[in-house]
């Protein structure tokens, strides 16, 4: 019986040193993608996946990535984060012990992507986000983590800055952060922005997520604010605005982040989202030049219009980048399907160093300071819904229209 | 910031009225049945995404289907009854914690199907309600009411008057009532327990759909708004003591004004809390509710 159980052991002991501790033979890339499918961020997350499918698509349209002239294709596995830092970790934990992924595409939200950092550092596997935002996550400095989406407190001065060039500029401002990862740093991003500015901040409160917010904004209305800014997401942002017309008060300007940008907005909330502005890196109508799967930002959007009917937002583009940028970075180093240890950690390197002009505009992460493995080579633009289209107001460099402002009364709409 | 106290008021007794609708069917159902329906959430999200299409596809405002919206949910309700009933009256395990179970996966089964069926994009279903509010002007005070959120609150009473009734003055009422004190002394005494059951699982399923259109109109609807709703529910009914029907109108305004205060003239990032806190307050000095009258 004991020499039974000293076999098995034996075997199994075996077995580990028969199968390599990561390494794999493949012919194709194969990627993990940790993203919110399920759960109250299940919209946000659904985005991620359209960037990160047409990227994949896309790829293999090609035949897939060509590494010293042989082309893979690539494999996305995807794994569900259920709005929850807790299953995104698991996730990930199984994509990279049981799928044995070659790198990982990450998720839509912050939170989550603060869990899922530490474990891909453990595994050394490469990841990069294509949406999370949060400086939390730059400020860890995680080795394995990168984004395409600049953190929010690099972007969200912007669009404070914007509204200040308005006639007659505005001189308070209440600031509203739902509380998580992402929207609180917005929240305090545009805060920090506003002290900048000299504007009078008559309000700043953090809110629990999902929460009807109509007493708040029934006290912030007493207080006569010429700006509302907002920090949310997709389902909040629409609550806001319903809620801001249900107590009949119109600020000079309301301004809500970058989750307006996408159609699915705009066609939510109706005329309702008019004059909105918001706070973004990308539009389909940027002038971007690349030479990497999609030629410019226009290209991109037709290429998502024809896919999902939808021609895409900041989010869904930063994911399609996040793609590139791996692709980038393995033909720099010639790694191809099955990584060891060695040459994930090569990988890193690249990605560190790589400089490359896509269709969202140029990816260059950092390589040290707040914003380690952000992605600094994006210039944020203000938006603003104009006849149901998002405009960029600004900075003057960019502008496609004029702002209107003050926005017009809701009631009058 | 005294000036606010009447609005602070307002808006609290306004949300009172949602919480109203959210739960009282619920409570209804938990009282005869005897089951922590999980899936609550998810009827008022089916609710709420029939009224959305019929709205889309008709150009009608959605509170004109609201009695159709309850016939056909009714119908819903009524069918899947028997099922909920033969989990319940098992004779093996514990056929309690089995119809949590059930209601549980019933309600990921759902979320599931809606995501898959309706997409996962959130939306807003338009009213001609949901245009206007109007202004009143107390001691030189203005306090705002917003009509969408007026007509929930109406809506709200209506129906918690309409259950009184039926529950108070009808034969049906008092087979109810039988059923929800003694399931076999009320079938010994005549009362079809198999088919009362599916009429009221039928009436909750109709009324928590019919309320999905009435809060897609002041808030927003998606495939996953639910999960907050039954959450909500939950507390409503546990504060007004569990199957105490009575007591939900006052639970759920006590909630409403304890969060529109709390948000107004403490940290609004711990209102949750504050709900919370009152609600553990409550059941400590009363663990059957409010009034002491919960099962």
């Amino acid at each position: 019986m004991k020499f039974g159980f000293v076999r098995v052991l034996l075997l199994i002991a075996a077995l580990f040193v028969a199968i390599p501790a990561h390494a794999e033979q493949r012919n194709f890339f194969k990627i993990g993608v940790i993203t919110e499918l399920s759960g109250d961020l299940v919209t946000g997350g659904n985005i991620t996946k359209r960037g990160y499918d047409l990227w994949a698509q896309e790829v293999n349209a090609k035949g897939g990535i060509e590494i010293q002239g042989k082309k893979y294709p690539v494999k996305l596995v995807y794994a569900d984060a259920q709005s929850n830092p807790a299953a995104g970790a698991a996730a990930a934990e199984r994509l990279i012990t049981q799928e044995k992924v070659d790198f990982i595409l990450g998720p839509y939200s912050s939170g989550v992507t603060l869990a899922v950092a530490p474990v891909v550092d453990k595994y050394k596997i490469p990841m990069i986000t294509g949406s999370a935002e949060s400086p939390l996550i730059w400020k860890n400095k995680f080795k394995y983590t990168f984004g395409t989406i600049p953190p929010i407190n690099f972007t969200g001065a912007t669009s404070i800055k914007t509204l200040t060039e308005m006639k007659p500029a505005p001189k308070t401002i209440a600031i509203i952060g739902s509380n998580d990862a992402f929207s609180k740093a917005t929240a305090e991003s545009y805060k920090a922005a506003a002290e900048k500015a000299k504007l009078k901040i008559v309000k700043f409160s953090i809110v629990p997520s999902g929460q009807d917010m109509t007493p708040l904004l029934s006290a912030v209305r007493s207080m006569k604010p010429d700006v509302i800014a907002f920090g949310g997401h997709d389902e909040e942002h629409v609550k806001f605005v319903k809620a801001l017309k249900q107590i009949g008060y119109t600020p000079k300007a309301l301004l809500m982040h970058c989750g307006i940008t996408d159609k699915a907005f705009i066609d939510a909330v109706g005329k309702d989202g008019e004059q909105i502005f918001g706070t973004t890196c990308w539009t389909g109508t940027a002038k971007t030049k690349s030479k990497v799967l999609w030629p410019n930002a226009a290209a991109y959007a037709a290429a998502s219009q024809k896919a999902f009917n939808n021609p895409g937002d900041y989010t869904q583009g930063g994911c399609s980048a996040a793609g590139i940028a791996f692709q980038t970075a393995l033909q720099k180093i010639g790694a191809k399907p099955g990584m060891d240890e060695a040459t994930r950690t090569k990988l890193i390197a690249a990605l560190e160093q790589i400089d490359v002009q896509t269709f969202y505009g140029r990816v260059k992460f950092a390589t040290s300071g707040e914003f380690y493995h952000a992605n600094v080579g994006l210039d944020p633009l203000t938006v603003q819904i104009q006849s149901g289209q998002v405009k960029t107001v600004g900075p003057k460099a960019s502008v496609e229209a004029p702002a209107i402002y003050p926005m017009k009364e809701w009631k009058s709409r | 910031m005294m000036e606010l106290l009447p609005q602070a008021l307002t808006d609290g007794i306004l949300l009172g009225g949602i919480y109203i609708t959210i739960a009282i069917a619920f409570s209804l159902t938990y009282g005869v049945m005897h089951v922590i329906d999980f899936a609550v959430g998810e009827w008022i999200m089916f609710g709420a995404f029939t009224g959305y299409y019929l709205n889309k596809w008709t150009g009608l405002d959605p509170f004109l289907f609201l009695p159709v919206i309850f016939v056909l949910y009714f119908g819903v309700g009524y069918v899947i009854q028997p099922v909920i009933h033969r989990v319940l009256s098992g004779t093996k395990g514990n056929p309690f914690l089995m119809g949590l179970v059930f209601t549980f996966g019933l309600a990921i089964m759902f979320r599931g199907l809606a995501l898959t069926a309706f997409g996962f994009y959130s939306n807003s279903i338009p009213s001609a309600f949901s245009e206007g509010s109007f202004n009143l002007e107390p001691l030189g005070l203005t306090v705002t009411i917003p009509t969408v959120r007026l007509v929930g609150l109406a809506y709200a009473l209506a129906i918690t008057l309409i259950l009184h009734y039926l529950l108070k003055k009808t034969n049906f009422g008092l087979g109810v009532r039988a059923l929800a004190q003694h399931k076999d002394a009320a079938g010994l005494m005549g009362v079809n327990s198999k088919r009362t059951g599916s009429y009221v699982y039928g009436i909750y399923v109709g009324i928590s759909a019919m309320t999905g259109v009435l809060l897609g109109c002041i808030l927003s609807i998606g495939a996953q708004m639910g999960n907050e709703y039954t959450i909500f529910a939950f507390f409503v009914v546990v504060l007004a003591g569990m199957g105490y029907l009575a007591g939900v109108p006052w639970a759920a305004l006590l909630l409403g004004l304890v969060q529109s205060i709390f948000m107004i003239y403490f940290n609004p990032s711990h209102t949750l809390l504050a709900v919370f806190a009152i609600l553990y307050i409550i059941l400590l000095i009363s663990p059957r509710g409010l009034f002491g009258k919960g099962v």
